[in-house]
Formats: structure tokens, C-alpha cells, sequence
């Protein structure tokens, strides 16, 4: 079956965690996901600049890993992130900012991208709050 | 269609569980994690309306949530991952109360 | 046949920008004319009030959103008659022609489209 998975909330967060356990176990039962859209606050778990002290999980790394691993489609919204400061290399000189932590493997894109995710997968489901 | 809701807000100080089983359908499921575990503490009002409801099989909780909490309920299916999956696909579509 | 989407927004509209970010959903899904709803629910009815000035507290106008979603071609827009009830807003006030419904009509509601989102 195919999954559209949409993450609502940042890495420290444990929905963030539990969306990429919850994406681990689709794979790894047989499924597929279409794409990964990070919306709202889930802007942040795509964020590379988060430093996770050693001895903690390091929920965004994971999910960098995994998407690279997978070469999954992860999108993440770019009105979104632009509001939180999540910028990649082409909108941080648009808006002559300093920081750029949204390298690869993420892709900056609108909500159309979460609509057409939903209508081609079987299921969407989507992880934020607490 | 049948629906899959997904909480995981504590019960106390927040509506969303009791929202959600004002507006749950007969053949819906309802799966609780993170802090939504809370909700089957025992001797709990939240324990006692969610029993009111007799969700019986239909009631499900992430079991890491339930252990990490020291929550031992008889009153609900403890899930791992790849059982979450399967739920998501068994309900017609998932609503997470985010 | 495109899957139709229900978009259950709970959030008061000056929180901070959740509202705003749910109505951006269904607006983004009536641009590519998918078939939507969008249900009031919880402290979401707080959007409809009437004779709201966001522009006191420096935020835009979600109203003039709000009235753009039959534009876009997002025609069926509901509330949960319990929301307004409980927060004392009357149905006839609402700044948005809505349906409302009672609890059973409710899981009705969300019964009959493909997905619920609710944010």
C-alpha cells in the first residue's frame, strides 16, 4: 500500500519521532511512501542546524538518513519555513539571509505537493502535537 | 468509512479526547500515544468516560507510550509500529488530532 | 475520481499562525479543484465571530480568507453546533455562511469523506 506521511511538529517533539518510527515500519512491512511533508512546526525536523547533545536521539539526523537512505521524496513547505527561518542555499540569498539549514535531501515546495501526495497515496496520516 | 483516530495530548487540560469521542463513529477505532496514554491511568476520569464509551477492541495505545509511563492497563490493545501500520490500513483513513 | 479531503480546523484564529496554516490547506487544495470540506470544530469556531480586529493585535484579516474558500471551490464549510454553544457564539452571528451540526451529524460528516486532517 502506499503511504503519504505528513509531520506536523519539530524533532524535539516525540510525534516527530514516532512519524519516523511509523514511516521505519511501513517500509519495512512491504509498503511504500509516496512523499514526506513537512508542514508547520514539522519545518524544523527537516532543520540541519539542530544539535542533539550526544546521548539523546537525534530525531532530525534520523530522518535525514533515512530519506537519503530510502531516496525518499521529502518535501518540506516552503511558506512554512520561510516564516521558522528554514531556508535552503536559493531562498537564504533570496532574502540575503546568513544561514542556510535546509541542505539535501529536502526539497522546498508549496502545499500543492502535500494535495497531490494525499490523492495518490492510499493512506495519508499525519503526526504533530505532543 | 471508517476511521482511525489518533490522539496523543494528555486528557487533562485539553479537549481533544473528549471532542473526539463526541464525534466517534460506531465502527471507528481510537489509538492513544504519547501523553494521551494518560487517559488509561487507573481510577482516572478520563479511565472512567472512556470506559462509559466501550470502545472494547476498538481501543488501541502505542505500547512503548504505556511502558515508558508505567502504565499497565487491561483496558486497551497495546500496539507496537508495525501493528500501528496495519491499524492505519485496516480503518478506512486516519485522523490525527494534531 | 479524486479523494475528497475534510480539513477540521480547532484552532482560536490570533494563537499564532495555525489557523491561518490550515486554511492554506484547503485554499491550496480548491486552487487544483479537489473536492474539500472544512469543519469548524473546538475553539476553531473562534474564526467566525463576527466583528473580530486582528489588526489591535498586528495579525491580517483571516476573514477575508475565510470568504475566499467558495471562491477557490470550497463550498461545503461547517461548524460543531456544541463549539458555538459552549462558547456562547449564536449560529445566525457567524461571519461565514456555515452549516452547523449537531454531534451525530459530525461523525456523519467525517464518515464520508476519503481523509480528515484535523489541526
Amino acid at each position: 500500500m502506499k503511504f503519504a506521511i505528513a509531520v506536523f511538529s519539530p524533532g524535539h517533539a516525540p510525534s516527530s519521532r514516532r512519524a519516523l518510527l511509523f514511516a521505519q515500519a511501513a517500509l519495512a512491512g512491504g509498503h511504500e511512501i509516496v512523499r514526506l511533508f513537512f508542514y508547520q512546526d514539522g519545518v524544523h525536523s527537516a532543520s540541519g542546524n539542530i544539535v542533539t547533545p550526544q546521548d539523546e536521539f537525534d530525531v532530525p539526523a534520523h530522518w535525514r538518513a533515512f530519506v537519503t537512505e530510502h531516496a525518499l521524496d521529502a518535501v518540506v513547505c516552503i511558506a512554512a519555513a520561510l516564516r521558522r527561518g528554514v531556508l535552503n542555499e536559493e531562498e537564504a540569498a533570496r532574502y540575503q539571509r546568513n544561514a542556510v539549514n535546509l541542505p539535501a535531501p529536502w526539497d522546498l515546495s508549496g502545499l500543492g505537493q502535500l494535495h497531490e501526495a494525499a490523492q495518490t497515496a492510499d493512506r495519508l496520516v499525519c503526526f504533530g502535537g505532543d | 468509512m471508517s476511521t482511525l483516530h489518533v490522539i496523543s495530548h494528555s486528557p487533562f487540560g485539553d479537549n481533544r479526547l473528549s471532542s473526539c469521542l463526541c464525534l466517534l463513529g460506531p465502527n471507528d477505532g481510537l489509538l492513544l500515544c504519547g501523553d494521551a496514554v494518560y487517559a488509561l491511568q487507573p481510577g482516572s476520569e478520563p479511565l472512567k468516560t472512556l470506559q462509559a464509551h466501550n470502545l472494547e477492541q476498538r481501543l488501541f495505545a502505542l505500547a512503548e507510550d504505556l511502558q515508558a509511563r508505567a502504565i499497565n492497563s487491561d483496558a486497551v490493545n497495546a500496539v507496537d509500529y508495525p501493528a500501528f501500520v496495519a491499524l492505519s490500513l485496516h480503518y478506512d483513513k486516519v485522523n490525527s488530532w494534531l | 475520481m479524486a479523494k475528497s479531503l475534510l480539513i477540521i480546523s480547532r484552532q482560536a484564529p490570533w494563537a499564532g499562525p495555525s489557523a491561518r496554516e490550515a486554511l492554506d490547506i484547503a485554499l491550496a487544495g480548491g486552487a487544483f479543484d479537489l473536492p474539500l470540506g472544512m469543519l469548524f470544530l473546538d475553539d476553531g469556531v473562534f474564526q467566525l465571530a463576527p466583528g473580530q480586529q486582528p489588526g489591535q493585535v498586528q495579525q491580517k484579516n483571516l476573514a477575508a480568507n475565510l470568504q475566499a474558500l467558495p471562491m477557490f471551490g470550497v463550498e461545503e464549510l461547517f461548524a460543531a453546533g456544541s463549539s458555538l454553544q459552549e462558547r456562547g457564539l449564536p449560529a445566525d452571528s457567524l461571519s461565514l455562511p456555515v452549516k452547523v451540526l449537531d454531534d451525530a451529524a459530525l461523525a456523519a460528516l467525517i464518515e464520508r469523506f476519503d481523509q480528515v486532517v484535523t489541526l
